[in-house]
């Protein structure tokens, strides 16, 4: 199993451990991750795309094309990058004008848009490719924890591109959680956004930090002891979003905050410190976890 | 007499459809144009053809000018063919001497350009005319009627109808898929807005069916074939396996009581159940059960037999097979009624996740006397006492990602029943939320109006966006968007109840199928005329009646139902009948007995059949519909459509393309 590896910006900048430590899981269960040589940002999917919606399909389909010259199927870490890339992918393969136009683009930097692979999030391939049973007998150490799930909007809709079957319910993380041993805890509005898209964060952040807010609320409320994401923003929103909340709104809840291969990886053996909790803003001291 | 052409003293006609041509059309330069083309005697335009003056006009010049074959550019022929068609019979022509040019749905109402939609008019007029210099004199075909009549469908559609064409002396097969007729109208428990119960209204007219000795009820059958043509159809009938004896069997019910095994039950939309020896409900007609075969412990396991034991009338079967009966009838009402949306589907509300969310239909059976909580309102997760109800409406319905139309019963039905609840508890508090609430038929806003002012109800108008459940109380949130006063609410109800969309049956697909029909968008069966033949078929002899063609209540099924049968009595009530005589013709001479054209033909009207010592084929004109597609098949040319011979069509062509050369 090979894939071509699109890191985003986000995991290599702000938490480079959560990008080592995905890749040694992957490299254990036999998946080759091939670096991207000359990758960009996906660009943002909100954003971007609804300012320019070409602009973002010329930057997406290039990430793309260089797979394609790879020749394998693409693997994202982040709900962003996925969303991006995937959505992209779907328009142009289903739109022939849009992709001659783009491609009249990419042409300028020697680039084409074919549309011969698909774009997976990291998510989907240990729960497709790698399978729940596999996954299960590597398991060394039970994890005896409650867990929030938290799956980010990206990674569901549009559910018609997405197509995971369902955009309410979903039960992918939830079942790759409890492969580990853990139990995925029943929360009150699950699916709500965790603040940080469509760039709500970067120009009204205490409208953000609100979602954020409440969302740990329900999950302490639920009692989740921490809380699992798949995804680089919703990971940041979660981690620095505790700070930035105690700063706004005076709270503190010290919801420890962990990227899914970060869960798995203490569920394989890794060492706490190969998993990179120590660059963490909120301290992930659960006494289970420790050794 | 023109040199060219047989000689035709042909008039041309040209309708301004008051603006609807003349506005993007030129007429006048039409008129002026299809006169100077040969054999054209007179070419006038007029404001409205097809009124009595206009027709004046043609019959005047036919007496006058001497003609015998005309040209009328206006509206599609589906339209007025048959008024000139009479035009020219009064005036002692032959009315297949006629030809149409439909300037209007083909040219005026699509084109914008008033040159070139007057230059594709006059397009269209040559070509009308060069194809009416060839057209022949033809005869209808008389066809025998059968004098009875085929009801697919025994629900309240289908009861009216029945009773209709009963009263009026004729004969009818009616067949119904369930064991009992009554269809979705038995289960529900009061009818809007007048609050009659709805068993008490439909029960009489059950019975009446079931004694009328002119109506041939067949039930727990499907309609499995169809052959024939209006006025002749013979249809093969699937009467299934109820391993119950109908002569024998005098429904004392003995047999439903003992039955061991318990089934959830369809008919209650699993609220409750049944035996697997059973009937829909105790008013049944014909009152005689139904072995459920897949849960009947005798015919699964051969074990038990204990209805067999017991039976005084010796009625059960176990040996009894589907049976096949052929039956020919003059026409056919379909009235298969529809399906219920399945509300699973909207995920965000968590049918079927969450116990007290229930349906519209599931909630008539809670609170229907005959039900399996016998009217007694409970919540379904625990059976304990409801405080606080919640309506959610359009589910399914007006919605981008299910169905676009509005169902049109969901409004009425849930003010209905949240109404019949408070008059039994009035402390229930009742919240309907909607996005409007269409209340437009007699009586029905005055209800509307009652239900908030008398009754308390609170209506909030938002859609729902989600429903979440408290995991320890079972209790529901509400969340929705109250559009009126501009804010989020969240109501923590007992029991929510989705207002499920009426959906076109899953079966109704294979009746479309069976009867060549059409299907409009939202997936209902099409009728020929969305406002002026609301219940015919494009198809001859087939007739729509109740949701099958689109969702409607009640009154409006009944009317329907009562025009369907009228349409179908002016049909079946001639002994013979005049079809078109635009059917294929087989020039023998040319014909080497291929059956390219037989293996063409969709209407199985062409046979191959000996003629001395060859083998030719042979047109049934009575089945023949005159599409054409033999006439391409056949390599020969020696299958034809009378009136469109490959001469005329080529003529016709020619004419178009000499116009666009010259451009």
């Amino acid at each position: 199993m090979k894939y071509a590896f699109f890191l985003g910006c986000i995991i290599p900048n702000r938490y480079p451990a959560i990008e080592i430590i995905t890749k040694r899981i992957l490299i254990d269960f036999g998946v080759d991750l091939l670096e991207m040589h000359g990758a960009s940002c996906c660009p943002a999917p909100g954003v971007f795309g609804s300012l320019d919606l070409k602009t973002w399909l010329s930057l997406a389909a290039r990430n793309i094309s260089i797979a394609e010259e790879l020749g394998v199927d693409i693997m994202t870490m982040c709900n962003g990058c996925y969303g991006s890339l995937k959505d992209a992918n779907h328009l142009l393969k289903t739109n022939k004008e849009l992709k001659e136009e783009i491609n009249e683009v990419l042409a300028d930097v020697d680039k084409e848009f074919k549309g011969s692979i698909e774009v997976m999030h990291q998510v989907e391939i240990f729960s497709d490719v790698i399978g729940i049973e596999n996954i299960k007998n590597a398991i060394v150490k039970n994890l005896n924890l409650k867990v929030a799930a938290h799956y980010g909007c990206h990674f569901l809709k549009p559910s018609e591109i997405k197509m995971h079957g369902t955009a309410e319910r979903p039960r992918m993380l939830d079942n790759l959680i409890e492969a580990t041993g853990a139990s995925s805890i029943q929360y009150k509005d699950k699916m709500m956004c965790c603040g940080f898209g469509g760039g709500v964060r970067t120009r009204e952040i205490e409208v953000a930090l609100d979602y954020t807010r409440e969302k740990i609320i329900n999950m302490k409320k639920a009692g989740a002891e921490c809380m699992v994401n798949q995804c680089a923003s919703c990971h940041l929103e979660f981690d620095r979003g505790q700070i930035e909340i105690k700063n706004t709104f005076g709270e503190e809840f010290r919801l420890p905050v962990l990227y899914y291969t970060q869960l798995l990886g203490l569920a394989l053996g890794y060492k706490v410190k190969e998993l990179g909790f120590q660059f963490h803003n909120i301290p992930v001291k659960l006494e289970r976890m420790v050794e | 007499m023109n040199a060219k052409g047989n000689g035709r003293q042909i008039g041309v006609y040209i309708c301004h459809c008051g603006t609807n041509i003349a506005g993007t059309v030129d007429v006048k330069d039409v008129a002026l144009e299809a006169g100077k083309i040969k054999d054209v005697v007179v070419a006038r335009d007029y404001k409205y053809m097809c009124s009595n003056p206009g027709q004046d006009l043609i019959k005047n010049d036919i007496k006058e000018k001497n003609l015998d074959a005309i040209v009328v550019a206006a509206c599609s022929p589906k339209m007025h063919e048959p008024t000139y068609r009479k035009v020219l019979q009064e005036s002692g022509l032959n009315p297949f001497l006629f030809e149409m040019a439909n300037i209007r749905e083909q040219c005026s109402w699509v084109h914008r350009d008033k040159e070139k939609a007057t230059e594709k008019a006059i397009d269209l007029v040559k070509m009308a005319i060069v194809k009416v210099r060839q057209n022949e004199a033809l005869e209808k075909i008389k066809a025998e009627v059968v004098q009875r009549i085929l009801v697919i469908g025994g629900g309240i559609a289908g009861i009216q109808a029945s009773l209709d064409l009963s009263d009026q002396g004729y004969e009818v097969v009616l067949v119904e898929k369930e064991q009992s007729i009554g269809g979705r109208m038995s289960q529900l428990n009061k009818t809007f807005p007048t609050l009659d119960c709805s068993a008490c209204i439909l029960t009489p007219k059950m019975v009446e069916v079931g004694q009328r000795e002119n109506i041939i009820l067949y039930s727990y059958a499907e309609v499995e074939e169809v052959s024939g043509y209006v006025g002749n159809f013979e249809v093969k009938i699937r009467k299934k396996a109820r391993y119950v004896d109908e002569i024998m069997c005098n429904g004392c019910g003995l047999c439903e009581e003992k039955c061991p095994t318990k089934v959830i039950s369809e008919y209650e939309e699993g609220m409750g159940k049944r035996k697997a020896i059973y009937r829909l409900f105790p008013q049944a007609v014909p009152n005689i059960p139904v072995i459920d075969a897949d849960n009947c412990l005798y015919l699964t396991e051969g074990k038990c037999g204990v209805c067999k034991k017991i039976c005084t009338a010796d009625a059960i079967d176990y040996e009894q097979k589907d049976e096949i009966i052929t039956e020919k009838v003059g026409a056919v009402i379909i009235a298969t009624g529809y399906d219920t949306y399945d509300a699973i589907l909207k995920e965000e509300y968590g049918y079927g996740i969450y116990n007290n969310v229930i349906t519209g239909l599931q909630l008539e059976r809670l609170i229907h006397p005959a039900g399996p909580t016998k009217g007694e309102l409970k919540r379904p997760s625990d059976q304990g006492k409801i405080k606080r109800i919640a309506f959610v409406q359009c589910v399914g319905s007006r919605d981008e990602r299910a169905n676009k139309y509005c169902s049109r019963v969901c409004c009425m039905y849930a003010i209905k029943n949240a109404i019949l609840i408070k008059e039994r508890y009035p402390d229930i508090e009742i919240y309907i939320f909607y996005i409007d609430i269409r209340a437009f038929g007699k009586g029905y806003e005055e209800f509307y109006k009652r239900a908030q002012e008398e009754f308390g109800i609170k209506f909030i108008r938002g859609r729902v966006a989600e429903i979440l459940e408290d995991p320890d109380t079972k209790n529901l949130i509400i969340r929705a968007d109250d559009t009126l006063l501009n804010v989020i609410v969240e109501a923590e109800v007992d029991l929510a109840v989705l207002s499920v969309a009426i959906i076109p049956r899953k079966d109704s697909e294979n009746l479309q199928k069976l009867f060549g029909l059409v299907t409009s968008p939202d997936g209902f069966l099409m009728e020929a005329h969305a406002k002026l033949r609301p219940v015919d078929t494009q198809v001859d002899g087939i007739f729509l009646a109740g949701c099958v063609q689109g969702p409607k209540d009640i009154p409006d099924t009944v009317a329907q139902a009562k025009a369907a049968a009228s349409s179908a009595l002016g049909l079946i009530s001639k002994k013979t009948l005049e079809l078109e005589p635009i059917v294929a013709v087989v020039e023998e001479s040319l014909c080497r007995g291929c059956g390219d054209c037989a293996d063409t033909c969709e209407f199985g009207a062409i046979e191959l059949q000996r003629l001395n010592a060859r083998i030719v084929a042979k047109v049934n004109k009575v089945l023949c519909k005159g599409c054409g597609a033999c006439s391409v098949a056949c390599c020969n040319g020696a299958i034809v459509v009378k009136n469109f011979r490959d001469t005329q069509t080529f003529e016709m062509i020619a004419t178009a393309l000499e116009s666009q050369m010259t451009v």
